[in-house]
C-alpha cells in the first residue's frame, strides 16, 4: 500500500509538471470559458430581470460557477487527451509492464487533472473578485468553491480517462470536446432550470452537472445550504464512480486484448 | 551566361548565427553541380535562397540570368525545384499533382494533361499515377517530386538531397534520371551528404562546411589535390621489423591506422607486384594489401578536419574525426 | 480573357480543388466544422430562449435571433480551419511548392480564401436547416441572400486573418489564436441580445465593434424586414476588413518567400 502511494505520487507529479510546462495546453481551458463568461454575462445581463430569476446581484455572479465547471469539464477532457497520448507513445505500456498497481496509472493522471481544476477555480475566483463579485459566504465559501471545482475536475477526469483507455486515441478523446458544451447547455450551469426551454429544462433537472453547479454557485449568491452542498457532492461522487467503473472495464479490456 | 552565379551570399538567422557565411560560386549552363556537406552545413539554406524561398541577408545571386531578390518571379518561372523529404499532399494522386504543378506554371489544361502522361511514363509511375500519394513508397515519392519539378521544362533544376533515406535501387534510378536530364541540356544543382552521389553525378563539387565553401572543383581534381593513391597493408601478427624500411623504398610512409600500414604510391596499382616481391624477399608475411585511390572523403578530411559520412548527427567541428585522422 | 488572368484563374481553381479534396476524400472531415456551430445554436437557444420575454426583442423566437450568429460563427470556424491547414502545409513543406512557383502571391491567397468562402456554405446551411426544423422564421429571398453574403464575407475575413497568423507563426499550435479571435469578433457584438439590452462593457464594445454591423445585417431577414440602410454598413465592414487583413496576409506571404 505504501508503495502504491509512492507510485501514484510520482506519476501525479509527472502529470502535474507536464500540465504546467505546457501553457498552450492550459491556456484554452481558461481562455474560452473566460471569453464566454465575459460575453454572456454582459450579453444576457438583463436576464436577471426575467420573472422567476433567483435574486442575484448580477448575471455575472450567477454565471461564475458555470464558467468554473466549464473549465473543469475541459480539464477532464484534456487530461484524457494527455493519457491517450501516453498510450499512443507507449508510455502506458511501460507502466503496465512495471510491478505497480493498475489503478496507479489512472490515479496519477487524475492528479494532473485535479491540479488543473484547482487552477481554473482560482483563476475564476480572481476574475470574479476583480469584477466585483461579492462572495456571500466569504473566505470559507471561496475555499469551498475551490474544493468543489477541484473534485469536479477529478470526477470529470475519470470519464476522460475511461475514454482514453477504451479508444487509445488522442484524436478520439479530442473529438468529444463539443460534448462538453452539450452537457453544459443541458444543465443549470448558465441559467436557472425554470427558465430553460424544453427539452433542456427537463434534462437539466436530472443532469448531475446541475447539482454540482448549484453547489458551487451557492456560496456566491446565498447563505450556506447543507442540502445544496450534499447534492453537489453526490453529483460528483456519482460521475466519479461511473467514470472509475468505465476506466476499470476499459483497462481490463485493454489488458485482455493486449 | 552562367546558369547560377553567386557572390558573397549570406543568410543570418536570429541571434546573429550565419547559416551561410558568404559563399561564391558559378555554375555554367549544362553542368551538374553538387553541393556536398553534412547536415547543418548550410546546403538547404543556400538552396532556399537560390529558389526564392528565403531572402538572403547579404550578397547576391542570379539564377538563369535573373536576380533572386529583384526578379523572383522570373527566377521561379525558369527553375524546377524538388525539395528535401519530397513533401507531397497525401490526398492527391500523382497525376493530379503534376497537373496542378503545370497549372501553377501557366501551362494550359490539355498540354498539362499530355505532360503529366509523359512524365509519369518517364519516371515509371504510369500504374501508380492515379493512386493517392499517401500510398507511395519513399522512392516513388521522390520520383514523382522530380517529375513534377520538370513539368515546365525548367532550364535549371534544384534537387535538395534527392536520395537521402532511399534504398540503393531507388537511389540508382534517381541518378539515372538526373543524368538523362542533364544530357538533354538541363543544368542541375543538387545537394547531397553522400560522397558517392557527388562523385558519380557531378561535373563539379563544392564542399560546404559551417556555411562556407571550403573546396571546389571536379571530383578528380579535388582528389588529386589531397594526395596520391596509397597502399594499405596488414601484416601477419608480430611482423613489423624491417617492413617500414622496405616500404619506404616505394613511397613516403603515412601514419599507420588501426594496425594498417600506409604508404603513398604514385604508381598506384602498378606498385603492388614490386612491393609484394620486396616484402617476400625480406621474409615478411603480408596478410592483406590494397591500393586505395583518394576519395572525396579524404578531400573532406583534408579541408575540414573530419569525416563526412557516419558523422551526420554530430555538429561540424566536434571531436570525433580528429581521433580517426590523427 | 487575358492570358495572364486565365492562368491565374486556373491556378485559383486548382487550389480550390485541392482544398476540396480534404472534404471529399477524408471521411468525416466536414463533421467538426458543422458540429460546433450546431451545438452552440441549439444550446444557446435552449439556455437563453426566454430572453425574448424582455422588452426590446423584435422577435418572440430566440432561435430566429440566434441562427444568423451561429451561421457566421460556422463561417468563422471554416476560415480559421483554412488557416490551420495552411499552417500544416507550411510545417510539412507542402506550401513551398506553391511559393517556388511563378504564380502571383495574390493568386495563392485568393485560392485559399475562396476555398474557405465556398466551404462556409456547408456549416451555414446545416445550421440554417436545423434552425428551421426547431421553428426559426424562414426569411424571404432578399434576407437570405444578405445572410449568405455575410457568411461568405465572414469566412473571407477569417481566412485572411488565419492565413496571416499561419504565415507569421508557421505552426498549427497557433490554431487557438486564429479561432479565439474570430469567436471574439463574432460574439462581442449584438450576438446575444439587441444593443439596447446589452450591459456593462459589451454595450460599449458592441457599439464600436464593426462586426456588429455584419451580425445585424445577417439577422434582418430572420427578425424583420431587410433594408438597404441595414445592409450596406455590413458590406462596407466586410470590404474594409478583407482589404486590411488580405494586405496583412499578402505581406506575410511575401515575408515568407518575398
Amino acid at each position: 500500500m505504501k508503495g502504491s502511494v509512492a507510485v501514484v505520487a510520482e506519476l501525479g507529479r509527472r502529470s502535474i509538471r507536464q500540465t504546467f510546462r505546457r501553457p498552450q495546453l492550459i491556456a484554452p481551458l481558461l481562455v474560452i470559458p473566460t471569453l464566454l463568461l465575459a460575453v454572456q454575462a454582459a450579453g444576457a445581463g438583463r436576464a436577471i430581470d426575467l420573472p422567476g430569476f433567483p435574486p442575484v446581484e448580477s448575471f455575472f455572479d450567477f454565471l461564475l460557477a458555470g464558467a468554473m465547471l466549464q473549465s473543469a469539464l475541459l480539464a477532464g477532457n484534456s487530461g484524457g487527451i494527455a493519457l491517450a497520448i501516453d498510450i499512443e507513445m507507449g508510455f502506458t505500456d511501460r507502466l503496465l509492464a512495471a510491478p505497480i498497481p493498475r489503478f496507479a496509472i489512472v490515479a496519477g493522471r487524475l492528479a494532473g487533472t485535479a491540479a488543473m481544476g484547482a487552477v481554473t477555480a482560482v483563476w475564476f475566483l480572481a476574475i470574479g473578485l476583480i469584477f466585483g463579485v461579492r462572495i456571500e459566504e466569504g473566505l470559507l465559501g471561496a475555499l469551498l468553491m475551490i474544493a468543489l471545482v477541484t473534485l469536479a475536475a477529478l470526477s470529470f477526469g475519470t470519464l476522460g480517462a475511461a475514454l482514453a483507455l477504451r479508444s487509445g486515441s488522442a484524436s478520439v478523446v479530442q473529438g468529444t470536446f463539443p460534448l462538453v458544451f452539450v452537457i453544459l447547455f443541458l444543465s443549470t450551469a448558465f441559467f436557472p432550470a425554470d427558465l430553460l426551454l424544453e427539452p433542456a429544462r427537463t434534462i437539466a433537472r436530472f443532469n448531475p452537472l446541475s447539482f454540482i453547479a448549484e453547489a458551487v454557485r451557492d456560496p456566491v449568491i446565498s447563505v450556506f445550504s447543507a442540502r445544496e452542498l450534499l447534492e453537489g457532492l453526490a453529483g460528483i461522487v456519482l460521475v466519479g464512480a461511473a467514470g472509475l467503473a468505465l476506466c476499470s472495464l476499459a483497462l481490463r479490456r485493454r489488458l485482455r486484448l493486449g | 551566361m552562367p546558369a547560377i552565379e553567386v557572390s558573397n551570399l549570406q543568410r543570418a538567422f536570429s541571434a546573429g548565427v550565419l547559416a551561410v557565411a558568404g559563399i561564391d560560386l558559378r555554375v555554367d549552363a549544362g553542368e551538374i553541380y553538387a553541393f556536398l556537406g553534412p547536415n547543418g552545413a548550410g546546403k538547404t539554406t543556400t538552396v532556399r535562397m537560390l529558389t526564392t524561398l528565403l531572402r538572403p541577408t547579404g550578397g547576391s545571386a542570379t539564377v538563369a540570368g535573373h536576380d533572386v531578390v529583384a526578379e523572383p518571379a522570373a527566377v521561379r518561372a525558369a527553375i524546377g525545384v524538388a525539395l528535401q523529404e519530397a513533401a507531397l499532399d497525401p490526398l492527391m494522386t500523382g497525376r493530379e499533382l503534376i497537373r496542378m504543378q503545370a497549372t501553377l506554371h501557366g501551362i494550359p489544361r490539355a498540354e498539362g494533361q499530355r505532360r503529366a502522361d509523359d512524365l509519369l511514363r518517364r519516371v515509371g509511375l504510369v500504374e501508380a499515377g492515379d493512386r493517392r500519394v499517401g500510398t507511395y513508397s519513399g522512392g516513388m515519392k521522390r520520383r514523382l517530386d522530380l517529375a513534377s519539378a520538370l513539368v515546365h521544362e525548367p532550364r535549371v533544376l534544384f534537387l535538395d538531397e534527392p536520395t537521402t533515406g532511399l534504398d540503393p535501387v531507388s537511389r540508382k534510378s534517381i541518378w539515372e534520371e538526373v543524368e538523362a536530364l542533364n544530357r538533354e541540356g538541363t543544368t542541375v544543382f543538387l545537394t547531397t551528404q553522400y560522397l558517392e552521389e557527388a562523385d558519380q553525378l557531378a561535373d563539379r563539387v563544392g564542399i560546404i562546411s559551417a556555411g562556407r565553401i571550403v573546396a571546389e572543383g571536379t571530383p578528380a581534381a579535388l582528389k588529386a589535390e589531397v594526395g596520391k593513391p596509397r597502399m594499405e597493408l596488414v601484416l601477419a601478427a608480430g611482423e613489423r621489423g624491417d617492413c617500414v624500411e622496405v616500404l619506404s623504398r616505394f613511397g613516403d610512409p603515412l601514419p599507420p591506422r588501426d594496425g594498417t600500414l600506409m604508404i603513398e604510391v604514385a604508381a598506384g596499382s602498378a606498385a603492388i607486384a614490386p612491393v609484394v616481391r620486396a616484402l617476400d624477399e625480406a621474409g615478411i608475411t603480408v596478410e592483406s594489401l590494397d591500393v586505395v585511390e583518394p576519395t572525396l572523403d579524404d578531400v573532406f578530411v583534408a579541408k575540414t578536419g573530419h569525416h563526412l559520412e557516419g558523422d551526420e548527427a554530430s555538429e561540424p567541428g566536434t571531436g570525433e574525426a580528429e581521433a580517426v585522422s590523427g | 480573357m487575358d492570358i495572364a488572368l486565365a492562368t491565374d484563374w486556373a491556378t485559383i481553381r486548382a487550389l480550390v480543388r485541392r482544398s476540396a479534396n480534404e472534404l471529399i476524400r477524408v471521411p468525416g472531415a466536414a463533421v467538426p466544422g458543422v458540429l460546433a456551430p450546431t451545438i452552440f445554436f441549439l444550446g444557446l437557444t435552449a439556455v437563453f430562449g426566454n430572453l425574448t420575454l424582455l422588452p426590446g426583442f423584435t422577435t418572440g423566437s430566440y432561435a430566429s435571433f440566434m441562427v444568423p450568429v451561429s451561421m457566421l460563427q460556422g463561417a468563422g470556424f471554416t476560415g480559421a480551419a483554412m488557416g490551420v491547414n495552411l499552417a500544416r502545409d507550411i510545417e510539412l513543406g507542402l506550401f513551398d511548392r506553391f511559393l517556388a512557383s511563378p504564380a502571383p502571391r495574390w493568386v495563392l491567397l485568393t485560392g485559399l480564401v475562396l476555398s474557405a468562402a465556398i466551404r462556409s456554405f456547408i456549416p451555414a446551411t446545416f445550421v440554417f436547416l436545423i434552425a428551421l426544423a426547431v421553428g426559426a422564421h424562414l426569411p424571404g429571398p432578399g434576407g437570405l441572400i444578405v445572410t449568405y453574403l455575410c457568411v461568405v464575407g465572414t469566412a473571407t475575413i477569417a481566412a485572411c486573418w488565419s492565413a496571416t497568423i499561419a504565415l507569421r507563426f508557421k505552426t498549427q499550435s497557433a490554431a487557438p489564436l486564429m479561432q479565439t479571435v474570430m469567436l471574439a469578433l463574432v460574439l462581442c457584438t449584438t450576438a446575444y441580445a439587441p444593443q439596447e439590452l446589452l450591459t456593462g462593457w459589451l454595450a460599449t464594445a458592441a457599439e464600436y465593434n464593426p462586426f456588429t454591423q455584419v451580425v445585424d445585417a445577417a439577422r434582418q431577414g430572420f427578425v424583420g424586414g431587410v433594408t438597404w440602410e441595414g445592409t450596406w454598413p455590413a458590406f462596407a465592414v466586410i470590404a474594409a476588413l478583407t482589404a486590411l487583413l488580405g494586405a496583412l496576409a499578402l505581406r506575410g506571404m511575401r515575408r515568407t518567400a518575398y
